[in-house]
């Protein structure tokens, strides 16, 4: 494509507006809340929510553990989740795309398993591990395991057929030509994966905390609720949210530090 | 994936020309061995669903999980009882009913704020500015997180439920509309420039139909979130729904309940999921286009 890198300079008004537009949120936020519209005790201004965030980092009460403790479990659970969904899926995935026996023998239970929401698996995990840190992790691992699995799938399906062949005509064997050429060209999608799965995670660790938990994000959530204390409720989603968007900023950049040798 | 399959198939039987030569191609009969059998796709898929089924089974029967687990037969006994029985006041088509409606509404809802929000954003450099900042707070909230907010917003009832299937299908609609118009490829855009259409051509005819497909991808993922949604939900507190029937199953420790939930769901879920690709076929059959390629 013959374009040419043009550098468009902005108008002011696009610059500010972004700025502009935050600003007023959060002045409307607080606003509507000060003035008593929304009463506070269904909502908290943000200067209330920042407040207790500083008084978390030090303070346990009243839900037993300060934000610190809260997002190292949910932390831990994440990444616990989170690896053995990589660890299982894509090998499974990338198997079950190149070898028709593993296709033959996964693809029923998978599409079985597939269109069942992880948190509608959370009372049998109640029921089988009780309500400590394996449970969650299995919920989180479901969570992850059916992207990892169907973007490996697919990556490996997505295989130039013309290469395959010519590999063939050399005499690779099935081995051969799974490990030098489906692999390597799946491997785009599978990083792809990576993110996705991050976001299938994270939202499940939230899930599970929500039902079954005594320490985590979610949990803090859960007790702002229960103790009616919005500040709480809103301090846990936003700090859910934040980690979230950090450790999708970190996977980001690994990704594109793995791709770099690939993409060119 | 299987429309691919098909059409790679399709082709294979038919005789593939290309450039000046002709490529005959026969298929080779290959002598029937066990080998074959053993090895053949479907029959390893019945293979394994059995096994799976029959493993089931064995360790439901066996009492490892005490209550944790039924046999699958009990399952299907369980919900052959619940199309007839009442189960807190409902049958199953009842229950299913119940958040099959919270869907809709939310579905509905969400989708025809965000799409045309989503098309705005993309059009409008002025619209994204203001729109795009508070959205990007929302984005990496995980929609379950709303539940508690819901419920302390809108009490327990219809409307806590169908504002968190808002907020869970909110996001997909909207992003995928607005990819869809920013990732159309430019040379379209030039197409209708050399033509000399003015820019409310370019809108109606390269912007809107080329990110058709986009769009109903984003109401596919936000569909399967709002079945999570609804779950999530009707996990938390409400008193009717298929996450209500898992509940109870979770209180009296009644496996059969809990499991036939998640089948029904995710039945329920993969049978909403073919009305949106029906719905894709007849409103955009360019689309079509693609797949047979």
């Amino acid at each position: 494509m013959a374009y040419e890198e043009v550098k468009v300079r902005k108008p002011l008004g696009l610059i500010l507006l972004p700025f502009f537009s935050i600003f007023c949120f959060f002045g409307a936020w607080e606003l509507i809340v000060r003035l008593g519209i929304v009463p506070a005790t269904m909502l908290a201004a943000p200067s209330a929510v920042g407040n207790l965030f500083v008084e978390k980092l030090t303070n346990p009460n009243p839900d037993g553990a300060t934000i610190l403790v809260h997002a190292w479990v949910s932390m831990q659970e994440a990444f616990l989740g989170y690896l053995l969904a990589l660890g299982i899926g894509l090998p499974l995935g990338l198997f079950m795309g190149w070898f028709g026996v593993v296709r033959g023998i996964a693809r029923p239970i998978f599409e079985l398993i597939r269109p069942i929401p992880p948190i509608a698996w959370i009372p049998l995990t109640v029921f089988w591990f009780g309500i400590g840190l394996w449970g969650k992790v299995f919920i989180i691992w479901l969570g992850g395991v059916v992207p990892c699995v169907i973007n490996a799938f697919v990556g490996v399906r997505m295989t130039n057929p013309t290469l395959i062949q010519m590999a063939r005509t050399y005499g690779a064997s099935d081995w051969q030509i799974f490990k030098t050429l489906c692999v390597p060209s799946a491997l785009p999608m599978v990083f792809g994966a990576l993110q996705i799965a991050l976001a299938s995670c994270w939202t499940n660790l939230v899930a599970a905390e929500l039902l079954a938990a005594d320490q985590g994000l979610g949990y803090l959530i859960t007790m702002g609720r229960r103790l009616a204390l919005p500040d709480m409720v809103v301090l846990g989603m936003v700090s859910v949210g934040v980690m979230g968007a950090l450790i999708g900023m970190v996977i980001d950049q690994v990704e594109k530090r793995l791709l770099a040798g690939i993409r060119r | 994936m299987v429309e691919m399959e098909e059409g790679i198939q399709r082709l294979g039987r038919q005789d593939r020309s290309i450039a000046n030569e002709v490529q005959k191609s026969v298929r080779e009969r290959r002598p029937l061995t066990l080998r074959r059998v053993i090895t053949n796709e479907y029959f390893l898929h019945v293979v394994s669903s059995a096994a799976f089924l029959y493993l089931w089974h064995e360790v439901a029967a066996s009492g490892v999980f005490k209550g944790g687990l039924c046999t699958p037969w009990e399952v299907v006994v369980r919900f052959r009882g619940l199309l007839t029985d009442t189960l807190a006041g409902l049958t199953l088509w009842g229950h299913i009913g119940a958040s099959a409606q919270r869907i809709a509404i939310g579905f509905v809802l969400a989708s025809v704020v965000a799409i045309p929000l989503g098309l705005f954003m993309a059009l409008n450099p002025y619209v994204n500015a203001v729109v795009k900042p508070v959205f990007d707070i929302f984005k990496p909230m995980p929609p379950i997180a709303w539940v508690s907010i819901a419920i302390l917003w809108f009490g327990v009832g219809e409307e806590s439920k169908i504002f968190i299937i808002i907020i869970g299908t909110f996001v997909p609609c909207l992003l995928n509309a607005y990819n869809g118009i920013r990732l159309i490829e430019p040379e379209l855009y030039d197409v209708i420039k050399v033509l000399g259409g003015k820019r409310w051509n370019e809108i109606l005819q390269v912007s809107f139909p080329a990110s058709f497909p986009a769009i109903f991808a984003g109401l596919q993922i936000s569909l399967s979130l709002a079945w999570t949604c609804v779950l999530a939900a009707e996990l938390v507190a409400s008193r009717s729904g298929l996450g209500f029937i898992i509940v109870q199953g979770m209180k009296f420790t009644d496996a059969a309940l809990v499991i036939g939930g998640m089948v029904m769901i995710a039945l329920v879920a993969w049978v909403s999921s073919l009305l949106i690709a029906g719905l894709e076929k007849l409103l955009c059959p360019w689309r079509r286009d693609i797949r047979d390629l």
